[in-house]
């Protein structure tokens, strides 16, 4: 089967295309360096089946980031039949430096001008012809996102793969072209492929190329002695790339021709002298985000019904209707409750727990029909559809706040966000893009771990694995809703929304405060320098959304009906069985025994031996969150049921919020130790898939390190939370010693005080 | 009589149910060991961010 790669400059679409070709949901986001890895499908409109391999984008082909590793390497290596060069229209010049680097490679090249319908749009034009007899290579104008222009460009790679293609560099008109050539030679005479690549690459001082040829390495470093200029000196890579662009601006940019009525600010300029505001970007996104979880968590749209109750004696507009038939009060209540009115998010939830409502009540009574056993029923209704139906009943309510991150990622906003918070985390020791798999957290810690290739410094990247999963990820969300819903019940004026928003919050604090604490002392060394291509605000595309849905979607039923079915069994059986196999009260189950022997490990946390014979139950659930973090709602089920705590009638089943309740009441936890349990769970071990991912994105050696990390701190850090929330004058200690380590650090950076010996690295990272 | 049926197919229910269940655990255990095996187990998630098989990619360049 014919092979044909992709290859271009982030965010050029790459992946729209691969898509568009291939007929894939991968991952398009609006900002550089969503696709860090290659990835491969097949084109099937031509005579025969094509393979389509999307790589990474890369701004060059010289080896300085993993992305640019991994591209280099399939074209050379594999050497495809062709290599399609995805090219952004609307940034031809810098695009076209990539172009002539691939040029240089003995590979068919097609360039496909993406975004072309973006250039018509603002008024230029590309002469395609034009450009096709500069470049030497057939130049086909597409839209991949309009799905315009792809199958001539699939029928023109098609064919350029027929003819072999020799290698051609815009250096040969360049000072560098003399040794350049001689190289090639020498490298042509030992049947190295690619000679003229290898040979501009020497000449660049490209490190592997220095290592594979020493001998050539050897005649570059002779020119370079006796070809030093003013300008350059002896960087022969800057004075490569300063010809490359004098030769595309010589000779390409004739083809580009600029719209004369474009003036003043653009949309997007002027989006962003807001959005990007210095002093209110941050605020912007915070009220953004508050908004967005509001609409997902809340149950008072606006706080429409507390605001009203403010000016009525507390009495708000709205009430629980009664009309006599249940289903419909209930069907009611899905939109509109004395809480107030439903938010979307709200509204999903309460949708979904109506279904799964009464999808259970029907299974209760078939059991009861049927007359199955006692502790059949218990594993089916209890365990199994307990389990399970909490998982899925968050669904809906997780996938809306998936689509407003959506929304925010595809318009370009997310990219503006790194850009506004670098000048925060620099402060800390982080660049700008470490936010970007930060926010990915957001949806799942097994993505985000994976797009922190993209950040180029080691440390860096370690840092960002390590904190990504105190980014509360959508599996965290229900223990949240769960538990802050529980808290809004049972306290008054106490607002569930509020606290999520809060916890979401502490959880962002706690990484960057931890990056911070990383880089004064195992990771210290200096923040790389951040650099990112800002993308255009565009409208939303559709297709995208859905696309991301349509993969969180999967993603969750699939979790749902396998490892969460499988855990709730386990844990039901647990439960409810002695070492013996037999069927034993909660007290001499297996479970229990368990939980009891190291309840006492949780008791800094208030929920170990504070709770007495009870105290093994929040220890369990936070077990069972290791394998996934949807198992631990449904743990409060089957615990709830188990220990014989009184879930309140009017619980769905689902939420948690009901069986939280009845823990309170069984169990005796304070709202510290709920608190502390809900903290312990957003920043302690994620669960198992995440954990692989880290381990195999973390250098050898680290992952260890990596576990400690979370183990401590989600342990110091509850355990602070439960004392400070308990006993508040604490706080005054916490704040002393945080005020003393501070003020170590301020002091050994200045190289007024060392207790701990040598220094490695600078202070550089505080002092910026 | 008919109470005698409704307990024997209460019986077969129950049992059913109970080895339904253990299946299901043992088949969600066998899945994760065998697509692992494939190289997809390390993610588990087998999304299109990924599809499943990037860690088996950095494995391989590890090595």
């Amino acid at each position: 089967m014919l092979q044909f790669a992709l290859a271009g400059n982030p965010n050029s679409g790459k992946t729209t295309l691969f898509n568009a070709l291939t007929g894939s949901t991968a991952h398009v986001g609006n900002w550089p360096g969503v696709t860090v890895d290659k990835r491969e499908g097949v084109y099937k409109k031509l005579n025969s089946p094509v393979a389509v391999v999307d790589l990474p984008g890369i701004y060059s082909l010289s080896p300085y980031s993993p992305e640019e590793v991994i591209a280099r390497n399939f074209i050379l290596d594999e050497k495809p039949d062709c290599v399609i060069d995805v090219v952004d229209a609307t940034n031809l010049e810098r695009n076209l430096y990539l172009t002539t680097q691939l040029l240089e490679i003995d590979v068919p090249v097609v360039v496909a001008l993406n975004m072309i319908d973006a250039v018509k749009k603002s008024g230029d034009t590309i002469d395609a012809k034009k450009l096709e007899q500069a470049l030497g290579v057939p130049v086909v104008p597409i839209s991949a996102l309009k799905n315009e222009g792809i199958a001539q460009l699939m029928e023109r790679a098609y064919a350029a793969s027929a003819k072999k293609r020799q290698g051609a560099s815009v250096l040969s008109e360049s000072s560098l072209a003399h040794v350049i050539d001689d190289i090639r030679i020498a490298l042509k005479g030992k049947e190295v492929k690619d000679p003229l690549f290898h040979a501009v690459k020497l000449v660049e001082g490209d490190e592997i190329e220095v290592k594979n040829h020493p001998a050539e390495a050897k005649m570059a470093q002779e020119f370079k002695a006796q070809h030093k200029d003013d300008v350059f000196g002896g960087d022969f890579e800057a004075k490569a790339a300063d010809a490359r662009y004098k030769y595309i601006t010589a000779h390409f940019s004739s083809a580009l021709h600029r719209s004369a009525k474009k003036q003043g600010m653009s949309r997007s300029d002027k989006a962003d002298r807001v959005l990007t505001h210095r002093i209110w970007g941050i605020p912007i996104f915070i009220v953004i985000l508050f908004f967005m979880f509001h609409f997902t968590f809340g149950e008072d749209l606006f706080y429409l019904n507390t605001i009203v109750g403010w000016f009525n004696g507390g009495e708000g507009f709205c009430f629980d209707v009664a009309t006599g038939s249940d289903v419909l009060d209930a069907f009611v209540a899905v939109f509109f409750s004395s809480a107030g009115i439903s938010t979307p998010g709200a509204i999903l939830f309460n949708l979904t727990g109506f279904v799964t409502d009464q999808i259970g009540a029907l299974i209760e009574t078939g059991l009861d029909a049927a007359a199955v056993y006692p502790w059949a029923k218990g594993l089916l209704f209890d365990g199994i559809w307990g389990g399970v139906s909490s998982v899925i009943s968050f669904v809906p309510q997780i996938l809306f706040m998936f689509l407003i991150l959506s929304i925010l990622e595809d318009t370009g906003y997310m990219a503006r966000v790194a850009f506004i918070l670098d000048r925060a985390f620099r402060k800390f020791g982080l660049t700008g893009r470490a936010f970007i798999p930060m926010v990915m957290g957001f949806g799942c810690s097994v993505p985000a771990a994976i797009n922190t290739r993209t950040l180029s410094d080691d440390k860096e990247r370690i840092m960002t694995t390590r904190v990504i999963p105190f980014f509360t990820c959508g599996a965290k969300a229900p223990i949240l809703a769960a538990i802050c819903g529980a808290l809004a019940s049972a306290y008054t004026g106490v607002n569930a929304d509020l606290i999520v928003f809060l916890l979401y919050l502490f959880g962002m604090a706690m990484a960057v405060i931890m990056v911070a604490f990383m880089r004064q002392t195992s990771m210290r060394g200096e923040v790389a320098p951040f650099i990112m291509e800002l993308p255009a605000y565009h409208l939303p595309r559709f297709s995208n959304l859905m696309a991301h849905l349509w993969d969180k979607l999967k993603h969750y039923i699939k979790k749902a009906f396998t490892i969460i079915l499988a855990s709730c069994v386990v844990i039901w059986f647990l439960s409810n069985f002695s070492w013996s196999w037999q069927m034993v009260p909660m007290e001499e189950s297996i479970l229990y025994n368990i939980g009891s022997f190291v309840q006492w490990v949780c008791t800094p946390m208030g929920f170990g031996l504070q709770l007495g014979r009870f105290g093994w139950v929040f220890v369990v659930a936070a077990v069972t969150g290791l394998i996934a973090k949807e198992n631990v709602v449904s743990t409060f089920y089957i615990l709830a049921a188990a220990i014989g705590a009184v879930i309140p009638a009017w619980d769905d089943g689902e939420s948690g919020i009901g069986a939280v309740l009845a823990l309170m009441d069984a169990t005796g936890i304070t709202w510290q130790a709920l608190i502390a349990f809900t903290v312990f769970n957003m920043l302690t071990i994620p669960c198992f898939a995440a954990a692989a991912t880290v381990k195999a994105e973390t250098p050898k050696g680290k992952f260890k390190n990596t576990v400690g990390f979370w183990m401590l701190t989600s342990y110091v850090t509850a355990s602070l939370v439960y004392v400070v929330l308990s006993w508040w004058w604490t706080a005054f200690i916490v704040a002393a010693v945080l005020a003393l380590v501070i003020a170590y650090f301020a002091l050994r950076n200045r190289g007024k005080i060392n207790l701990f010996g040598k220094r490695k690295g600078t202070g550089a990272a505080l002092r910026q | 009589m008919l109470y005698s049926l409704c307990s024997a197919a209460g019986a077969v229910l129950s049992v059913a149910i109970a080895v339904l269940a253990a299946g299901a655990v043992i088949a969600v255990v066998i899945l994760h060991f065998v697509r692992k095996k494939q190289g997809k187990g390390g993610c588990g998630c087998d999304c299109a961010h990924c599809g499943g098989c990037c860690h088996l990619h950095k494995k391989e360049e590890k090595e």
